[in-house]
């Protein structure tokens, strides 16, 4: 811009000092506090005491981290493959002219816009042993011949959360796609059916590349939210039976519960250090600096 | 064409399992929350329909429900508009004034709003509590603002980016302050962009749970979403009709807002996410 003077300047600094300041004072303070904090033993009630790298020496002989760790990246690969796949072909099907297309987008809107404590609440419903849906639709279509204690044993929790959270992101990742979709020219589809191409051959030559860094983009987009799962397992199974599906911040959260907000913290930072070099990857990839603002 | 009349016939199948896979939940929801005990799927044939859940959910005192919805409804409302108004200042700085080192300010932001939010609870809970703010609506109200800045500005600079800088230029010479353009130009012109980040803004608020369950004691700033995950029966059995029941009143709106405003969201979620 020509016409920058010294007050502009000045006028830009004030325009933008608001949001430095609320993301300064409660989201970096707190993250900085939470990395000081898991250098010492913070009980309540304790003396509070600088123990340098004690809280990690306890997390790396910790059989329940680690238990934490395992769940997280089981659930991670088990869902968000499901959730991409689902999607995509979700996506797929509204980019056609189909009837009744505004309201079939709505639809998949839906699960992603309610509370996510209020759609664990109804799953848990849905999963109930004697009277729940998942049960009575598994007897009827003869997938089981007697009710699944789907939220008392561990593969059925685990496999609880992963319908749960499927069924609640597909949404995300189907309207991601669809942009993606929707920037493909027609031409391209139109000239490769003159050539003769069938469907399945427009779908892997033109399609699949072109999307191809879209699809990235939601992967791993999804892979950093999955990475914090916390509301769906807090309501709908607790962690339990056993702790077979405590997530990372689960843990960390039971830790903070019981008052020990060095060790709570500790398991926060190492979730934040994974959770943060996704991030860095995730903005490298997502070539955002090339839109040009 | 068999391969044409091939591909419509999985179309057509495609539609159908689409809005069943998303619509049978909230269905089952709405039929549980009408009959009067939840186990009506063992004893088809004599369901008893009856307003009785929300009847008791909307009138005991003992449930909260109706404090809970206000609680979110304020602490939501606050949040998004305060929201709008910093991320419509930061947006108008980054894409008018030239502010030197926007881009990283932007990635800066950007990587804040991927930050796991159990790495500030812990801390966020001690300062609360020096300040005195636990069970407060100041306590949630503060971390909601700044946990809904970064979406909110992303999706605001792609908007105000697309508005021709000449517009600002004329008003100028006008002799209009930044303030007045942005409020009275930039603001109007992007309305649609305003409105689809307010939309947004009162969702990711409305929703948040971990702030809420961590930050607030009771029923005077507990949010729906942490009540209704807490919800007990009197006698600790689990009160599925009444759950039930304030599910369905609070999701009501949020699926008629999302029917009516898709584009707008749509729009919304797809600029703050990937961009171009």
């Amino acid at each position: 811009m020509s016409y920058r003077t010294f007050s502009e300047a000045k006028q830009s600094y004030t325009f933008i000092l608001p949001l430095i300041i609320f993301i300064l004072a409660f989201i970096l303070l707190p993250v900085v506090g939470t990395f000081i904090n898991s250098f010492f033993r913070d009980i309540s009630f304790l003396q509070r005491k600088f123990i340098m790298f004690g809280n990690y020496k306890q997390l790396f002989n910790d059989p329940g981290f680690y238990g934490a760790i395992r769940f997280t990246i089981l659930f991670i690969v088990v869902s968000v493959t499901i959730e991409i796949i689902l999607g995509l072909i979700f996506a797929l099907i509204l980019n056609e002219t189909i009837p009744f297309r505004g309201f079939l987008r709505a639809c998949v809107l839906l699960p992603w816009a309610i509370p996510s404590a209020i759609s664990a609440r109804l799953w848990e419903l849905i999963y109930n042993y004697n009277y729940g849906l998942a049960n009575f639709i598994c007897i009827k279509s003869g997938i089981s011949t007697g009710p699944i204690n789907w939220l008392g044993s561990s593969v059925g929790a685990f496999f609880g959360l992963v319908i749960a959270d499927v069924w609640k992101t597909t949404p995300f990742v189907t309207i991601i796609l669809l942009a993606g979709l929707s920037a493909i020219p027609t031409e391209l589809y139109l000239q490769a059916k003159v050539d003769g191409t069938n469907s399945l051959q427009r779908f892997y030559k033109i399609t699949m590349p072109l999307l191809k860094p879209v699809l990235v983009v939601a992967l791993l987009f999804r892979t950093i939210d999955a990475l914090r799962i916390f509301d769906l397992i807090y309501v709908l199974t607790h962690g339990g039976p056993g702790g077979a599906t405590t997530s990372l911040s689960l843990y960390a959260y039971k830790y903070y519960l019981a008052g020990d907000f060095g060790y709570g913290s500790a398991v926060s930072v190492i979730l934040f250090v994974i959770s943060f070099t996704l991030s860095i990857i995730y903005i490298k990839l997502a070539r955002f600096g090339e839109s040009g603002i | 064409m068999i391969e044409e009349r091939f591909k419509s016939v999985l179309i057509w199948i495609g539609c159908v399992f689409i809005a069943v896979f998303c619509l049978t939940p909230f269905l089952y929801m709405i039929v549980i929350s009408l009959s009067s005990s939840p186990d009506f799927l063992t004893k088809l044939g004599e369901i008893e329909f009856s307003f009785k859940n929300y009847y008791s959910v909307l009138t005991s005192k003992s449930l909260h429900f109706v404090d809970y919805l206000r609680n979110s409804i304020i602490i939501s409302g606050v949040s998004a508009f305060f929201c709008i108004i910093i991320a419509g200042l930061a947006a108008y700085s980054i894409t008018r004034l030239d502010l030197p080192g926007k881009m990283l300010i932007l990635f800066f932001v950007l990587a804040v709003s991927m930050f796991p939010q159990i790495s500030l609870v812990g801390y966020l809970f001690k300062f609360m509590s020096s300040l005195g703010w636990i069970n407060t609506y100041f306590a949630l109200i503060f971390p909601y603002i700044a946990w809904i800045l970064p979406l909110s500005l992303w999706i605001l600079v792609s908007y105000f980016a697309q508005i021709p800088k000449d517009l600002d230029k004329a008003a100028l010479i006008d002799g209009c302050t930044r303030w007045q353009i942005l409020l009275k130009v930039i603001f109007p012109v992007a309305a649609p962009g305003i409105f689809s980040v307010s939309l947004l803004s009162f969702i990711f608020a409305f929703n948040e749970f971990m702030f809420a369950l961590m930050l607030t004691i009771d029923y005077r700033s507990r949010t729906i979403p942490v009540g209704i995950a807490l919800f007990q029966g009197l006698h600790g059995e689990i009160p599925w009709g009444n759950i039930m029941a304030g599910s369905t009143i609070v999701v009501i709106p949020v699926v008629l807002l999302t029917i009516i405003f898709q584009r707008y969201i749509i729009q919304g979620l797809t600029r703050g996410s990937i961009k171009g």
